[in-house]
């Protein structure tokens, strides 16, 4: 069987850092924060967790219609879809994922574009 | 500088929120800076319940009062994020209460995250189970459970001999001429219930199901356990699969009958194949009896080298028997037909 991306960095230990720094990073952002003003967070967390361990093939089921459900009415532009891609890859970047990991989650990212961005 | 004035800049400085409170007045009477940065309006003089509304300032004087200390929590919104306070109240022997707070924001995040991670890794954990149980009911189905056990245990399995056993070779008749006739569906249909049923009257009988080829069914009697009455019964087990499939016959539309080829020996039982293994018997017993099933008529049985005096009145032993060498090794044969 082959290694997964969340074997490989070291299981929820090395992916819960990677899970709060990018919760950290996001809710910081100026662009995309305001999308979790009043969001709870442990929803917020519970949503991180599974979806960055489901992109790292860790041991989350994460279905597309899950996804989509979660962030319709969040009517999230394609800017602002870029700009969490890029808190994304700076995150898992100084996490120590290598370049090559790092665009095999963000191709998996941006296939769920369609999912998440909803401008409305 | 004053021991006070130092121990002031130390409150000041440390990452801990204090405070000073005056009991009768519960107003703030000294707070240092990251108290002030929780607080916005906490100014010398404020009073604490405009700085925490949800403080139950009744069960806060009943705590101090009768143990000295009351501790509490309180969530704080700051910018986007919800800060997580743990207060503790302690009177001090000046009197006054000291209010010390931490910030457990991050403590509080964590756990959540942790539940999220536990309710993940239970879930695939109850499902790598039912999967476990999946792969041992299969594993069950194509060999017996010592064996299972071992292979288990150990990862591969010995060969083992067995001996005496009997072994059982049942194939259908004109199974080939219905196989063309039938849908795919019917065909499996029709040969999955017959053989289930084989299978639950082959249990009663202390026979082990080794395998199915097609229309062949091939059981053994006295393995994995060994058992003295082997012969008499796999005859039991063989007379009942020929009642059965003649009791079947009345009530489907489909009429199956079969022939039974029994022969007593040893056998070695082994796991074979490494990619795509099967658990199977070898030996002149198994052989015997696949020989002696083409011998038989249509219900009928023909045994070879079986004890008969172990077998009981539910068959009639025919006088005439067919004549059968396992090599140049002759074969004690008879045949049998259900009374």
């Amino acid at each position: 069987m082959s290694q997964t991306l969340y074997d490989k960095y070291g299981g929820f230990a090395s992916v819960s850092r990677i899970v709060m720094e990018f919760y950290d990073r996001i809710l910081d952002s100026e662009s995309v924060g305001d999308y979790f003003e009043n969001a709870d967070m442990k929803r917020l967390i519970d949503h991180q967790t599974k979806f960055i361990a489901y992109l790292l093939g860790g041991p989350a089921d994460y279905t597309g219609d899950r996804l989509e459900q979660l962030h319709a009415h969040l009517k999230i532009k394609g800017a602002d879809f870029d700009e969490m891609k890029e808190i994304l890859e700076g995150t898992l970047t100084d996490h120590g994922v290598e370049e090559a990991d790092c665009a095999a989650v963000m191709a998996e990212v941006e296939a769920r574009r369609g999912l998440i961005v909803n401008p409305g | 500088m004053s021991i006070e004035a130092i121990n002031e800049q130390l409150l000041r400085a440390i990452g801990a929120g204090v405070a000073l409170v005056d009991p009768d007045s519960l107003e703030i009477r000294f707070h240092n800076e990251t108290f002030s940065e929780w607080f916005d309006e906490a100014k010398m003089g404020a009073r604490l319940s405009d700085l925490l509304e949800d403080l139950d300032l009744a069960t806060l004087r009943r705590g101090i009062e009768e143990n000295g200390r009351y501790d509490s929590e309180a969530t704080l919104r700051r910018k986007r994020r919800r800060v997580v306070v743990a207060l503790r109240f302690t009177r001090t022997e000046l009197g006054l209460i000291l209010l010390e707070g931490q910030n457990i924001t991050r403590i509080r995040e964590l756990e959540t995250m942790i539940e999220t991670y536990s309710a993940m890794v239970e879930r695939n954990t109850r499902e790598i189970e039912r999967e476990k149980e999946r792969v041992e009911k299969l594993l069950l189905s194509i060999m017996p459970r010592n064996v299972y056990e071992e292979y288990k245990a150990f990862g591969v399995v010995t060969p083992q001999s067995y001996d005496p056993v009997t072994v059982l070779s049942i194939e259908l008749v004109d199974f080939d001429v219905k196989a063309r006739d039938l849908s795919a569906s019917v065909l499996v249909s029709e040969i999955n219930d017959i053989f289930a049923s084989f299978d639950r009257i082959g249990e009663q009988f202390n026979c082990e199901r080794i395998k199915t080829v097609g229309d062949a069914y091939v059981a053994v009697c006295g393995l994995p356990e060994p058992i003295d009455n082997h012969a008499a019964s796999a005859v039991g087990a063989a007379v009942r699969f020929i009642r059965y499939l003649s009791r079947r016959a009345e009530s489907h539309d489909m009429s199956w009958q079969c022939r039974v080829g029994l022969a007593s020996g040893p056998v070695i039982g082994s796991v074979v194949g490494v990619q795509r293994y099967v658990y199977d018997v070898f030996g002149p017993a198994v052989n015997i009896a696949r020989s002696l099933r083409s011998l038989a008529d249509p219900m009928e049985i023909v045994g070879g080298n079986l004890e008969l005096d172990q077998i009981g009145d539910e068959v009639t032993i025919l006088e005439e028997a067919p004549s059968f060498h396992d090599g140049a090794v002759p074969v004690r044969t008879c045949r049998l037909v259900s009374t």
